[in-house]
């Protein structure tokens, strides 16, 4: 099982998490997922997870624009963000609150 | 020459990933700066849509041209297998391995088996690739762009017979134990005919995707090199099986310092081809899986 680190830098969860905010084509994804999480994606990273991604129907391709073709959410890719990123959420807020309780007993 | 080698790292990927994603790729590596990291980021990137190809690409090729690839792909790795067979029977040909052979059942029956099994699967390659050979001559004598692409592999053949025998001449001139000059000597064919090779299975494949072929003809290509790669399967075990009991069965040879450079004794060399073998037997049963998948549908 991933650990809540290694799903929060997952590159399929940041390419959705960068496609939440509208349709981005793969150059605009790796700008936009450097700037949110810090992690410089390579087009081989990228590309694997729009394939993935595409494959299982949580993206999907819209008309290419010269060479550069952007991707959106699907409703399923829009669904299986928000559950992802509420187990994460809600992992990080028990840990946060164990941690003060931790400092206010010691 | 960073965006140069990471434009030329695309075409590493399978033909459908390209079709559906390669444009893209490229203009993404024309956007973004060009780093080392990304070269390394793309060889991964192809091996793991070999390995695992995404259903979103797979739309892209029709089921003759999957065949075309598996085909092609089963000669690659019985050329990757070659090599690793070749080091094999270097590595056993001394008559000290023969006694031992001899003297153990186990070492005995690997040895006789890779040997049987690779000049069977040789005769299998032989026979599934002449077919598409001569629709690939048959079609060059109208297309002169195909005929210079055909007379290539021929070119890289003769290419590494001749270095072959310049070497086989070096070795017979000199009657001293392995130099300077004979470890280069040695250098340069190995890379010569990987290179030669590599132009062979390139093209290879670049002409059986070029030229026009009958299903039937391809399924039939498809069932040798589906030999091919039982023989390579078989082969690996024999030669894992040797690599396993040699040690037991007569640990001096094991022991002993190996090949023109003596960078590892018998038992390391025959490790690292058992596992080279074990590998190229791998993805043969991949593509040649992905090639029935085609027939089948």
């Amino acid at each position: 099982m991933r650990s809540i680190g290694e799903r929060s830098t997952d590159p399929g969860l940041l390419v959705l998490t960068s496609l939440a905010e509208g349709p981005k084509h793969g150059y605009a994804i790796t700008q936009d997922v450097e700037r949110i999480a810090a992690v410089r994606l390579g087009p081989g990273t990228l590309y694997g997870a729009l394939s993935r991604l595409e494959s299982r129907g949580l993206i999907e391709a819209l008309p290419a624009d010269d060479r550069r073709r952007p991707y959106r959410l699907t409703p399923s890719g829009e669904l299986a963000l928000a559950e992802q990123l509420e187990s994460i959420e809600r992992v990080a807020r028990t840990g946060l609150e164990r941690l003060s309780a931790a400092g206010a007993s010691a | 020459m960073r965006r140069r080698l990471a434009h030329l790292a695309v075409a590493l990927y399978p033909l459908g990933f390209r079709r559906r994603y390669g444009e893209e790729m490229h203009a993404v590596i024309d956007d973004s700066v060009p780093r080392a990291r990304s070269f390394i980021d793309l060889l991964r990137g192809a091996a793991a849509a070999h390995l695992r190809p995404p259903a979103a690409a797979a739309g892209t090729l029709d089921a003759p041209e999957v065949i075309r690839g598996s085909a092609s792909g089963i000669l690659a790795c019985w050329v990757l297998f070659a090599f690793a067979g070749f080091g094999f029977y270097k590595t056993t040909e001394d008559s000290s391995f023969s006694g031992a052979q001899h003297a153990h059942l186990v070492l005995g029956a690997a040895h006789l088996t890779v040997q049987a099994v690779a000049v069977l699967a040789s005769l299998a390659v032989v026979a599934g690739a002449l077919p598409l050979i001569l629709a690939a001559l048959w079609s060059a004598r109208e297309q002169p762009g195909l005929r210079r692409l055909v007379l290539v592999p021929f070119a890289a053949v003769g290419v590494f017979a001749a270095v072959t025998a310049l070497l086989v001449a070096l070795a017979h001139s000199r009657h001293r134990g392995a130099g300077a000059l004979d470890r280069a000597a040695f250098t340069a064919w190995a890379l010569t005919g990987a290179l030669c090779a590599a132009t062979c299975v390139i093209v290879a494949r670049r002409v059986l995707f070029a030229v026009s072929v009958q299903r039937s003809t391809l399924v039939g290509s498809l069932a040798l090199g589906t030999l091919t790669t039982a023989g390579m399967i078989a082969m690996s075990i024999a030669a894992l099986a040797y690599t396993v009991s040699l040690p037991a069965a007569a640990a001096g040879l094991a022991s002993q310092p190996n090949g023109p450079f003596r960078l590892l004794d018998v038992e390391g060399s025959l490790v690292v081809q058992s596992v080279l073998m074990c590998a190229a037997s791998s993805l043969a049963l991949i593509t040649t899986r992905r090639g029935w998948s085609a027939v089948r549908s």
